[in-house]
């Protein structure tokens, strides 16, 4: 028997689940692979829901909901209509053939209409053969040469002279703390290997250990969201923190997903040239980094330099070009090495949820195991996660032990999040464009 | 203590015999080594001993690179199934599945084989013996490679270890001039050792190395500074990731879940886990011990240098090789050596 | 015992019946094997009991071994395996493991009077101890049974209750938080039952469980107002297990595993506990 692919498709109450029924009365036929999952929206039908269903070995899935303008919950699909294709970009990058999820608007009464997208869909699938998305543990070796991403341009660091910054950083945390404005520094310091680390500093005596470098990489945001947490009914009291640019806009977007209130931290700004790699060079996120000022500062440290490098570097084009099955062959190596620490998690300051939706009790999003399938679907849930909040600081990439690219999907999302929406996170105190929904976003038609 | 040589005799190699006893090691079993991933070295099967990286791990007299994971995936990897369910209407049917290999792992640092050792006093030496663990550590010959000199983040004689201490390995090499000396540790590793082939020599290797010695506390200590907030401080910075635990070639935390493999189809796996997650030991009434980050690292330094020790029998030593895995590993700077010497400095 | 400790042994279900609201009462009869592994176990032991499909999850056996074959579990629906468990009927299959911990040291306890003191489901591994002694009744002098939760439809293995009132030289004390119409027992929480009961520390011995706060206060009235001595009052702990035996490495309390050390502690090891049970 020749194959037919399983579909799953989400079908919305109000609309497109009424028209398939309609399409079932009216005896016009429709392709018997689907297998419906009545949402009461196709706004609710979350990225981890149709993840889910592809890791489950689903060969394709289809959503259909009212047509904008129609929804019964006025801008339910409004949201369909945002995340799924960003969703859409991000599997298609890990390799999956963009033809096997595909998202539609149809009415109650639209019954042929119903019929004539499953039937196109079911077919489209169908030619692709069976889905080759979850791998079969023990089944997928990795390449012995695997595919590696073209080497990064190696731009040695010009020496630079710190000690100015450094001693403004000083004397700034010296006066909040001594004043009493602040309870605590946040800085960094030389720890005793020599590596530059974070430091926690609470009296002006010990302002002398912070320190600034090029080796002052770590985004100090992340600590905020614990630290300004209120303990009952305590308010916690007031933190500076020390920022680069990439980490002042993480501050912007945590301001406006309520994390904290702008009167709890004093933000110590600092200019920058860059920071260095392991190896002294420039890191690659600072190439392209075009914002040497912090985008938002209470106290600014240093000149605004005056220009910056002037090379363009699309980490994720060069993937884009490969056809999809290298493209999942790629990732599949990469991911291959994680050992799900969740360093990178840790370490970005927009991943604060109290219980990560990829660490759950149960196992509804994904499995608990160390395995291949569990590992992409975390890494790419996660991403899509931060769509439209990750400011590209690389921590997470920095921060992972086994040499994942991993920010080369949160860069992916972010020019895809600025094609749609002509938004960049964290310039200005406002949400994810696909997180919600702003009042007067949408016009009709 | 165990005589360290199984026979008298010793044999000096050549890199070139050291390859060509490998590949065919490799032809007849899993062999696994040293190998450059992406940029980092794992421990990863190799077909022929060229795939072996190494520039990585012998290079003059430097001190070079060692695995980023330590053998313990190989002991006890990241998953893995302990049996799968069928179910039919009301009938359960489980069967056990079991790892099925000889496998013979290549370039062992001596503080991985003594972190191998660590984890055999709880996996192996306590009751109830840990089946799949045991099954893979007696399907496993261990060839050591002898450090020269100690790395930057290297602690091991700080905690009873030595970069050239051959006791819990199988077969032993040392770096020489122009090759290798290589001693049979055990039984098993003889068995290995083509030794009508190679050249014997009377030379012995150099003796343990002692330097780089920094006082660390000792047990009693421990119990004392438990409730000092030292630990607040020092974990302040931490980020509740498990990179340091996972790397660890002691850390052995798991957890038990069943996954669906398909209609009716379940297996159970146990995979890593790690006490610095916030709901590592979070209660089904919701109730979250060790809430705060502070207890949580505290929790990991006292594992490894008192309640391990304490539970296992290990006595005086503690369950650190000093390998330095988490000093490189740790994404804010958490150093265990800073926190060993912190803790030794008179109040 | 199977050369894999993480197999389970099969069980069917013979009886599921409510026991309070969201608490159920799991008669399990052991299958290929595990009859003789469970032939015999000790009050304050435990084993997991397998929703297969979802997980395990560790329960105090809810029974005395000479009231068996079958073995009794209090099962509280609160997350995904106990979910799971809610959702079997009888003649379902479960997964048991064990028996699992240590034990009451019952033969230490016996001449002595026992006062036994349960908090809302803490009372499900303190029954096989109140079983136990009314089956060997002239081993151990009197007994005293606190019986609490925070409302009366939370009160569990109600139809027992007689049973034990009916036993020579045992009385039973009853009290909830907040009563219905119904009730007409003490209102208020164990510790205030407890302080109006104020027994004598000679020659008795408490066994406590319950949450873990009630398990503070309860021990810290009996040492402070009532003067027993910590060696006196025994516990059962609880933690978040997945191995059950020593392996896992997570349910430690400072240097001490609940799953081998424990469950069972006297207040006195407590007390030298590095961590904290609360």
């Amino acid at each position: 028997m020749s194959y037919e692919p399983r579909i799953i498709a989400f079908l919305c109450t109000w609309c497109s689940y009424t028209g398939a029924d309609t399409a079932g009365i009216a005896r016009i036929k429709s392709p018997a692979n689907i297998r419906a999952i009545r949402v009461p929206c196709s706004g609710r039908v979350s990225p981890e829901l149709v993840m889910r269903a592809f890791d489950q070995g689903t060969d394709g899935v289809l959503v259909l909901g009212c047509h904008i303008g129609e929804c019964h919950y006025d801008t339910g699909n409004h949201r369909a209509a945002k995340r799924l294709p960003i969703l859409h970009s991000l599997m298609q990058f890990a390799g999956l053939e963009p033809e096997r999820f595909h998202l539609d608007w149809v009415s109650a009464s639209e019954g042929e209409r119903f019929s004539r997208i499953a039937t196109e869909f079911t077919d489209a699938v169908r030619a692709l053969g069976p889905v080759s998305w979850r791998v079969t543990p023990g089944e997928w070796q990795a390449a012995v040469e695997s595919l590696l991403p073209p080497e990064e341009q190696d731009i040695p660091m010009t020496a630079l002279d710190c000690s100015g910054k450094t001693d403004a950083i000083r004397a700034k945390a010296k006066e909040l703390l001594t004043s009493r404005e602040v309870e605590c520094v946040i800085g960094y310091e030389v720890g005793p290997r020599g590596r530059t680390r974070p430091v926690f500093i609470y009296t002006p005596e010990e302002t002398g250990r912070l320190v600034w470098n090029p080796d002052a990489s770590n985004n100090l945001v992340s600590y905020l969201p614990v630290k300004l947490k209120p303990k009952g009914k305590e308010l916690p009291k007031k933190v500076a923190v020390v920022v680069k640019p990439c980490d002042s806009r993480a501050v912007n977007v945590l301001l406006a997903e309520n994390q904290f209130t702008r009167d709890q931290v004093h933000v110590i700004g600092v200019t920058c040239e860059g920071m260095r790699d392991e190896g002294g060079s420039l890191q690659s996120k600072c190439i392209t980094c075009e914002e040497h000022t912090p985008v938002v500062y209470d106290t600014l440290i240093g000149e605004p330099p005056v220009k910056g490098l002037a090379v363009t570097v699309d980490r994720p084009e060069w993937l884009e070009k490969l056809p999809p099955p290298q493209r999942m062959e790629f990732w599949l190596s990469q991911f291959d090495r994680c050992i799900r620490c969740y360093a990178c998690r840790q370490a970005c300051p927009m991943c604060n949820c109290p219980t990560c939706l990829y660490e759950r009790d149960d196992s509804t999003f994904v499995g608990l195991g160390i395995g291949l399938n569990e590992k992409r679907t975390f890494h790419l849930g996660r991403a899509y996660h931060l769509a439209g909040r990750c400011v590209g600081c690389n921590e997470c990439e920095r921060a992972c032990p086994m040499n994942i690219p991993i920010g080369l999907l949160n860069q992916k999302l972010a020019e895809e999040i600025e094609a749609a929406f002509d938004y960049h996170a964290g310039l200005t105190v406002t949400p994810s464009p696909i997180v919600t929904v702003l009042s007067g976003e949408y016009k009709e038609g | 203590m165990s005589k360290i040589k199984v026979d008298k005799k010793s044999w000096l190699i050549s890199q070139s015999e050291l390859e060509t006893w490998l590949d065919g090691i490799a032809d007849v079993r899993t062999l696994i080594a040293p190998r450059q991933v992406s940029g980092i070295m794992l421990y990863r099967p190799v077909a022929k001993s060229n795939e072996i990286s190494w520039k990585g791990i012998t290079t003059g007299s430097a001190y070079a690179v060692r695995p980023v994971l330590s053998v313990k995936e190989i002991f006890f990897p990241p998953t893995e199934r302990l049996f799968t369910i069928q179910k039919t209407g009301q009938e359960i049917h489980l069967k056990e599945t079991y790892p099925d290999w000889e496998t013979v792992v290549f370039g062992v640092r001596p503080c991985d084989a003594r972190g191998a050792k660590l984890l055999d006093s709880l996996f192996l030496d306590t009751n109830p013996v840990d089946s799949f663990y045991a099954r893979r550590r007696g399907n496993t010959t261990l060839i050591g490679l002898a450090c020269k000199e100690l790395g930057p983040s290297c602690f091991c004689t700080s905690v009873g270890g030595s970069p050239n201490d051959a006791h819990d390995v199988d077969i032993m090499l040392y770096e020489t001039n122009g090759g290798y000396l290589a001693e049979a540790v055990t039984e098993k590793g003889r068995f290995l050792i083509p030794g009508g082939e190679w050249k014997e020599t009377t030379v012995s290797p150099q003796p343990s190395t002692q330097t780089g010695q920094f006082p660390v506390p000792d047990k009693g200590k421990w119990p004392e500074i438990f409730n000092d907030d030292y630990w607040v401080k020092i974990s302040e910075r931490c980020l509740s990731c498990r990179a340091c635990a996972y790397v660890c070639p002691t850390c052995r935390c798991f957890a038990v879940r069943d996954e669906v493999l398909g209609p009716g189809q379940f297996e159970r796996i146990r995979c890593w886990d790690a006490c610095a997650g916030e709901n590592y030991r979070r209660v089904a009434g919701g109730h979250k011990p060790r809430a705060e980050k502070g207890e949580r690292l505290r929790n990991r330094f006292y594992c490894k240098f008192y309640y391990y020790p304490e539970q296992y029998g290990l006595g005086t030593a503690s369950a650190c090789t000093g390998c330095g895995r988490c000093i490189d590993v740790c994404p804010v700077g958490v150093d265990i050596t800073e926190v060993l010497m912190d803790l030794e400095k008179p109040t | 015992m199977n050369e894999n400790p993480m197999l389970p042994y099969l069980g069917k279900l013979v009886e599921v019946r409510d026991l309070a609201t969201e608490i159920k009462l799991f008669r399990v009869e052991m299958l290929n094997g595990g009859g003789e592994a469970f032939r015999t176990f000790q009050p304050g032991q435990f084993a997991f009991v397998s929703a297969f499909g979802l997980g395990e999850a560790p329960f105090g056996i809810a029974n005395a071994s000479g009231r068996g074959p079958s073995v009794d579990f209090a099962v509280a629906r609160l997350g995904s395996v106990t979910t799971g468990l809610h959702e079997l009927g009888e003649g379902d299959t479960v997964g048991v493991r064990g028996p699992l911990g240590n034990w009451f040291p019952m033969k230490q306890f016996k001449g002595k009077n026992l006062i036994v003191l349960g908090g809302g489901i803490g009372g499900a591994p303190l029954r096989p101890v109140i079983q136990h002694v009314l089956d060997h009744r002239a081993d151990y002098g009197t007994l005293t049974i606190l019986w609490a939760a925070r409302h009366p439809s939370l009160l569990v293995f109600t139809d027992e209750y007689d049973e034990w009132r009916a036993a020579p030289d045992t009385d039973l004390h009853l009290t909830v938080d907040s009563p219905d119409e119904k009730w007409d027992h003490n209102v208020g929480l164990i510790t205030q039952l407890l302080e109006k009961l104020s027994p004598s520390p000679e020659n008795t011995v408490t066994i406590t469980c319950g949450p873990p706060i009630m398990i503070h206060f309860v021990t810290k009235m009996l040492q402070e107002k009532m003067g027993f001595a910590p060696k006196t009052n025994y516990v059962t702990l609880e933690a978040r297990m997945h191995c059950g035996m020593g392996k896992c490495g997570r349910c430690n309390l400072g240097e001490k595993l609940v799953c081998v050390n424990g469950p069972v502690f006297n207040m006195e090891e407590v007390g030298e506990l590095l961590e904290t049970f609360l």
